[in-house]
């Protein structure tokens, strides 16, 4: 009777640790995330480095609760190379279709890389009623097309910044320099690729024009382009006292370095992939001060103002001993997973339509600021940390620090003009 | 602006000559293709960056080191790969472009992702050539370019091993009677054609950083410009390069920048509509018209 009541206290013992939530967590069937990036652009990969530290967060703490089931997030990503040139969008397609119907993916987080790609995809989760979160793509056309016909294109969100949002920031920082230094004279060198011709449209429309700048010249380059001479010596033959750049190729550094060497009196304050990171400093040659650069999302920068985007900068540099050098993605990356776990719990369920009604309810404190989705499905990015995500315009200092310089809520300092180039008034 | 578009259309052409320089010797002199010329001219770049910032090496030491190494993955290509289906050129060409992926793909997988990789300049600064400035490093690349040029038109002409390169390429039978050993100086050819890669890299991307696409846009560049000047005419690379060069920088100039990517583009369609054998290259002429 003693060894049966052993045996029967064994048993119960091991029913009960089986149930603890870790092994409940490993025993029940995963959340597929599918992951169709660009893992040979810094931010498809840092971007997919934070989908895997938010999701092994996630599931060492239990996983997700989906209808009272704690169940894990498993990773499936994809090198779709969306972003390189030459990869047609169809093939990015096929990856996402991969992914839904193969790997049975429930959610396509971080998606489409290029918005020509994602433009096209949004159809196909459509079809699927497969919920897709978007952390790179900047296009606005992607709101508008969830605006029109909401049914159909309801299931897609963006995280990330979007180009009329950034066009906000630059524009702020234009106006800005207007004021303290009476620039009025700008060039633009854009990227031949959508968001980056619709962030040059927008600028010109909606900013330059009503604060009376003058457009002294617009040049776009194929991705891959190696040269910006032509450009560079058209700003200055045109007397540009800034010089807008946008782009988010690894050779736009070549543009930088040419600036330099050039010696074009012009401020360039843009976007410039290369520029955005801590490396920048030694890449070129610690010849990059006075350049100001805007980095999308905060996070992707320490922002003392925001301690989470602080915390979220380090636990990124604790993990993968480097610090993030994106300036685009990885805290909505990261973020997307807490957003996605967030919506699942209060859905309780995995199903798109209820997902989405779940998705657009989303307000929480993240590493970017408050993240609410506005009626396009788009993050509200502004200019206040507590009522909205935030991106920033930084600059480069001569010590090779990078300081947030624009908005000023969260400023640590003022812009600071290049060293040979005198303001205007 | 006009000058300034001569100066820098210039160094496009430059650019391009010593691009094309490595692959013209092993394809286009010496009929051996190498089309994973690319990727050997990405592998010198990050060798070069691994020997000068993870081990801390010397900078001649290691533009020295990763010269030799291309060298030496030049004559494994040849041994390992192209020895199997030598002869058959397309087999060459795919095992070739194969491996070239295989390399560069490599790269990305160990996370050689990002814009820290770059080299260093010979000398950091710029000059004013008539009001146009114009940094050092891309001196020194139109003058290397230029001294490439002429040793590569001597060693094809003048020496021993060059005139064997060009042998087994025109009849490696006959090269095969007057005893040159087309196995070993196809794999010579190989090396040599590295270690002009090796060179290109070393002096071409501390203009911007090492990315594993570059790869792909190298060898469609030198691709390019053998295809205009002729398959093995040293010349012809030079003049292929300069009209390339300079229709790109005008176009940039005084059209759109993003039409320069049609200009290879059509410049290789009309040459292969109105002279199929490219510019300057008689010996593929002769083999035409036969």
């Amino acid at each position: 009777m003693r060894r049966k009541m052993w045996i029967l206290g064994l048993f119960l013992a091991l029913f009960f640790v089986w149930i603890i939530p870790g092994h409940t967590v490993r025993a029940a069937e995963p959340i597929i995330l599918g992951v169709p990036t660009s893992l040979g652009f810094l931010e498809g990969k840092e971007g997919l480095d934070c989908i895997n530290i938010a999701v092994d967060e996630i599931n060492s703490s239990g996983g997700v609760n989906v209808g009272g089931v704690q169940r894990p997030f498993k990773v499936v990503a994809i090198d779709a190379r969306g972003a390189e040139p030459g990869v047609p969008v169809s093939e990015v397609i096929k990856v996402h279709k991969k992914l839904i119907l193969e790997d049975k993916a429930h959610i396509i987080a971080y998606g489409s890389f290029r918005s020509e790609c994602a433009l096209a995809c949004m159809d196909m989760v459509g079809k699927y009623k497969i919920p897709m979160l978007l952390g790179t793509a900047m296009s606005p056309a992607m709101e508008k097309k969830v605006k029109t016909n909401y049914d159909k294109y309801k299931y897609t969100f963006r995280v990330c910044l979007n180009a009329i949002y950034l066009v906000k920031y630059l524009g702020g920082a234009m106006g800005y320099m207007g004021k303290q230094f009476g620039f009025n004279k700008v060039f633009i060198v854009n990227q031949d690729v959508a968001w980056a011709r619709a962030t040059g449209d927008i600028m010109i429309k909606a900013v330059f024009s009503k604060m009376g700048w003058k457009v002294v010249g617009r040049q776009a380059y194929p991705t891959g382009a190696s040269d910006f001479s032509a450009a560079l010596m058209k700003a200055k033959a045109q007397g540009a006292q800034v010089i807008l750049p946008i782009f988010d190729m690894p050779q736009s550094g070549i543009l930088v370095k040419q600036w330099k060497s050039m010696r074009i009196p012009a401020v360039l304050a843009g976007f410039i992939s290369p520029l955005a990171g801590p490396a920048a400093w030694k890449s070129f040659d610690k010849k990059i001060d006075g350049a100001m650069n805007a980095i999308f999302e905060i996070g992707n920068i320490p922002c003392p103002k925001v301690p989470k985007s602080v915390e979220f900068f380090n636990k990124y540099k604790k993990r993968y001993g480097r610090p993030i050098e994106a300036g685009h993605s990885p805290a909505p990356a990261y973020e997307t997973i807490y957003i996605l776990k967030e919506a699942i719990e209060r859905a309780g369920s995995l199903d798109g339509d209820k997902l989405v009604v779940e998705l657009e309810k989303t307000d929480r404190h993240g590493a970017m600021g408050r993240i609410r989705f506005n009626d396009g499905h788009q993050v509200i990015y502004g200019t206040d940390p507590n009522e909205t995500a935030m991106g920033c315009m930084m600059q480069w200092t001569k010590t090779g620090e990078r300081v947030i310089v624009f908005p000023e809520s969260i400023a640590e300092a003022k812009i600071q003009l290049p060293e040979g180039l005198k303001p205007a008034k | 602006m006009l000058f300034g578009t001569l100066v820098y259309g210039f160094i496009n052409s430059s650019i391009l000559a010593l691009l094309a320089m490595g692959f013209n010797l092993t394809f286009g002199i010496s009929g051996v293709a190498n089309f994973a010329y690319g990727a050997i001219y990405i592998f010198a770049g990050f060798l070069t960056w691994i020997f000068l910032n993870s081990i801390g090496i010397n900078y001649f030491l290691s533009v020295g080191i990763s010269i030799l190494c291309s060298m030496i993955v030049g004559i494994l290509v040849y041994q390992v790969i192209i020895i199997r289906v030598r002869g058959l050129i397309l087999s060459e060409v795919m095992a070739t472009f194969g491996l070239g992926l295989v390399i560069m793909e490599l790269f990305r997988y160990f996370d050689f992702v990002g814009f820290r990789y770059t080299l260093p300049v010979f000398i950091d600064g710029s000059i004013s050539i008539g009001g146009v400035y114009v940094d050092y490093q891309r001196l020194f690349i139109a003058l290397i370019a230029v001294g490439m040029t002429l040793f590569l038109y001597l060693f094809t002409h003048h020496t021993k091993i060059g005139l064997s390169f060009r042998a087994i390429a025109q009849e490696e039978r006959t090269a095969l009677t007057l005893g040159i050993n087309s196995d070993f100086y196809g794999a010579l050819s190989l090396a040599f054609g590295s270690a002009l890669a090796a060179v290109a890299a070393i002096v071409i991307l501390p203009l911007g950083t090492i990315a594993v696409e570059g790869g792909y846009e190298v060898l469609i560049n030198a691709l390019a410009v053998c295809i205009v000047g002729g398959l093995g005419s040293t010349v012809g690379i030079l003049i292929a390069s300069v009209l390339i060069g300079y229709a790109q920088t005008f176009t940039a100039n005084y059209l759109e920048p993003h039409w320069m990517i049609l200009v290879s583009l059509i410049a290789i369609a009309v040459v292969l509509i109105v002279k199929p054998s490219g510019l300057f290259s008689h010996q593929k002429e002769l083999e035409e018209r036969i």
